[in-house]
């Protein structure tokens, strides 16, 4: 490949960089960068008016392999990603055998590699079979390529087996990342708010979250474990992480990007496509979120993509399955909350790419001299239609399927190597 | 028209009703328009000859995914009253749990060709999904779905104050009991607001209190004898006796110790203020049995009016339906 890419707005969090260069890619590589270059032969893109940055680390994503092809599969929903300019994720364990083993590990790592379209480093399940009773053979996973350990969605009630699994985790220095959820109190479907009263749907307190914070933020002072808590939903949430930062706690934290955009006013008329865990919140929230996020207290954005089949979505309100498939309008949603917010495009790829990168450890991917090139263009005026054949994952529960959007990602490069491109 | 999302699903495009989901969003008139005829249908049901042939040729569906003997014979005698072929299906014990989803269900009941589907179902938002998912051919009522809406319970006992009392606007009106888990109780409020009512207090402990509900533009009390001051009506509302095992209560004599209603507590409301109770009543739990047969009581009344309020909104919304198909026809 011998690509320079022509007066895109340059947008790299790693320089703090906002401006108009040229950029030349070929063997992989970034080979110059500049404010205008001349390369002879290379392969002109045009990209004026258009945004190149760091291609994305998702911390979090459901790519259903194995156990749930009907949902979605690793091949589809690595595309997905790539198309949503993502060139890193880490999926969740929360598959059927859960990853609980080196089997699963090297299953999803095998197939996110013939797909090609993303680094896939897996998240280890913390307790065997996500059943919060045995600790999972942490040391194994790790060496298998599980980046963290996460009990997923399933809160472990039990805090002998909470304690136990901090500890073992802290002795081998591995990383934790926490859903923070009561289970109990995460039994309703929505936001207890005034809409969940009028609608007859069970609430889930804030407390939900709050309590659980606060009970993984003592045991990981206790055992000195690193934890980074997962798609915080509330302002009372993201207040008591400021609080646990301002202390000097080594944590970190994430919103996944339907919680900064959306409140639970989504969910009138029962639309299922808003049903989510944990769920919408009200507009407070979602602007504490925002705040936390510019502050600095989240670290990371996450996608928390989801997909389903559409029977999952086909029933009243309590039962239908929880979760979005979002991969295919985040760039649109993107782009909505930098122009609502006064979040600057640095700030939202800092979220996305730098940011989670750092607090796992991985290589840094800016657009530095001779980097590897892990880049994404971005259209934030291209017009396109979610038709069912623009729709690039398999899940059904598109919440704006036919709908007219405005942004999109022209092209994903991973490792230099093309992974999407934008075809109109 | 500029309608709440409540409403939209429920109305034609000229404002009449073709589905009866719940009271939320509708609008003053027409829920007037119900009473207005739901009082001439009171009249009906004294007649020697019962029946009116508005719905003449047409199959109602009673689709009851839970129990409920009493909802379903009124139902089942106001479709009678108004000349329909009724066909009642209790699905919890046939489909439903052999696996088949709802959707399967109800894709089976569309290829039947009936007219109105009056459904019944233990999930809030159930008759909304239906009502998206066979609409635009099959008019839908709500005969109460999860905690969310029992409209027609609610438009009887809007029936029972508008027969018993003065206008809507001069009234005091007390609900009391769980209102949490009570579909009927939010119907009521949305009706009672709607009416043009300016106090309407909901009185119950904390745990069966539902969040914000004072957002709903009500006072609530948690204090029986300091709620019932000066009430024209009180609603008690039937306290599950599974209320307890769920940690939402000690135990059913400590409920009726603070709200059960008792002849002393009846006398902190107006002399002539009526009782309501949508029934089955628990006396000695929420309500004292001389109080249930007292001359204040309205219970019993409020059965007879029950089926009219269901001949009239069974009515309207067929004919709000028919319209409806009509206007599809003429564009296809």
């Amino acid at each position: 490949m011998n690509m320079l890419i022509r007066q895109a707005r340059v947008v790299d969090p790693y320089q703090q960089l906002d401006a108009i260069m040229d950029v030349h890619i070929a063997d992989g590589n970034i080979q110059a960068i500049a404010a205008e270059l001349n390369i002879a032969d290379a392969q002109v893109i045009e990209a004026k008016g258009q945004i190149l940055c760091p291609n994305f680390t998702d911390l979090l994503a459901y790519l259903r392999q194995p156990g749930n092809s009907q949902k979605g599969t690793i091949a589809s929903e690595t595309r997905a990603a790539a198309s949503a300019g993502f060139g890193t994720l880490l999926p969740s364990p929360d598959t059927q055998p859960a990853s609980d083993s080196t089997a699963v590990l090297e299953l999803v790592q095998d197939r996110a590699k013939q797909a090609g379209y993303c680094q896939v480093l897996p998240i280890g399940a913390l307790t065997q079979g996500l059943k919060s009773t045995h600790l999972s053979n942490m040391l194994g996973l790790n060496k298998a390529g599980a980046v963290a350990f996460s009990n997923a969605g399933y809160d472990i009630t039990d805090n002998t087996v909470l304690l136990r699994c901090y500890e073992y985790a802290a002795t081998y220095k591995l990383k934790i990342f926490v859903q923070a959820r009561d289970a109990a109190l995460s039994h309703g479907h929505m936001h207890d708010g005034i809409l969940a009263t009028q609608l007859g749907l069970n609430g889930i307190p804030v407390i939900a979250e709050t309590l659980a914070i606060s009970r993984h933020l003592q045991m990981m002072q206790h055992t000195g474990v690193s934890c980074h808590f997962q798609q915080l939903s509330s302002a009372a949430g993201v207040e008591m992480l400021r609080q646990a930062k301002a202390q000097g706690l080594a944590i970190s934290a994430d919103v996944d990007l339907a919680h900064l955009c959306y409140t639970e006013q989504q969910v009138q008329g029962y639309s299922s496509q808003y049903h989510v865990q944990p769920p919408l919140r009200h507009e407070s929230d979602r602007q504490a979120l925002i705040a936390g996020l510019a502050d600095g207290t989240i670290d990371a954005i996450v996608s928390a993509h989801q997909p389903h089949e559409a029977a999952a979505k086909q029933a009243p309100f309590a039962d239908t399955a929880t979760g979005m498939a979002i991969y295919d309008i985040f760039m649109p949603l993107l782009l909505s909350l930098a122009a609502e917010t006064d979040l600057s495009l640095l700030q939202l790829t800092a979220a996305l790419s730098k940011q989670p990168r750092t607090l796992l450890g991985l290589e840094a991917n800016g657009l530095t001299l001779g980097a590897v090139a892990n880049l994404c263009l971005i259209d934030p005026n291209l017009s396109w239609q979610l038709t069912s054949t623009a729709q690039q994952s398999q899940g059904a529960n598109q919440c704006l399927q036919n709908n007219s959007l405005t942004g999109r990602v022209t092209l994903t490069l991973q490792h230099g190597k093309a992974t999407w491109q934008a075809h109109d | 028209m500029n309608l709440p999302p409540s409403a939209q699903l429920q109305l034609t495009e000229t404002g009449e009703l073709r589905h009866f989901l719940s009271i939320d969003g509708l609008p003053k008139t027409l829920l007037e328009r119900i009473l207005d005829t739901a009082n001439s249908f009171v009249v009906v049901g004294n007649q020697e000859v019962k029946k009116v042939p508005l719905l003449r040729g047409k199959t109602v569906v009673n689709l009851f995914f839970e129990n409920s003997t009493r909802t379903r014979s009124t139902f089942e005698l106001a479709a009678q009253r108004l000349s329909a072929d009724v066909l009642n299906l209790d699905i919890n014990t046939s489909a439903t749990s052999k696996g088949e989803s709802l959707l399967d269900t109800l894709r089976n009941l569309r290829a039947m060709h009936s007219d109105m589907f009056v459904v019944r179902h233990s999930q809030s938002g159930a008759a909304h999904f239906i009502a998206q998912q066979v609409t635009p051919n099959v008019a839908i009522i709500n005969a109460g779905d999860g905690r969310h809406a029992h409209p027609t319970q609610a438009m009887l006992d809007m029936l029972t104050i508008y027969r018993h009392k003065a206008s809507f606007d001069q009234l005091k009106v007390a609900i009391v009991g769980d209102i949490l888990h009570s579909r009927v109780a939010r119907d009521q409020v949305h009706a009672l607001t709607t009416l043009g009512c300016q106090d309407v207090r909901l009185i119950g402990p904390n745990t069966l209190l539902p969040t914000a509900a004072e957002d709903l533009g009500v006072t609530t009390y948690n204090d029986l004898d300091k709620g019932l001051e000066d009430v024209d009506v009180i609603i008690m509302l039937r306290l599950q006796t599974e209320r307890m095992d769920s940690a939402f209560l000690p135990s059913a004599s400590e409920y009726y110790q603070a709200y059960g209603l008792t002849r002393q507590r009846l006398s902190k409301a107006k002399p002539d203020a009526i009782v309501m109770h949508p029934g089955p009543i628990n006396r000695g739990i929420e309500i004292e049995s001389e109080v249930a047969d007292g001359k204040q009581s309205l219970i019993l009344n409020q059965v007879g009016y029950g089926i009219a309020i269901r001949m009239a909104v069974m009515s309207m919304a067929m004919s709000g339906q028919m319209q409806q198909r009509q206007v599809m026809e003429a564009s296809q």
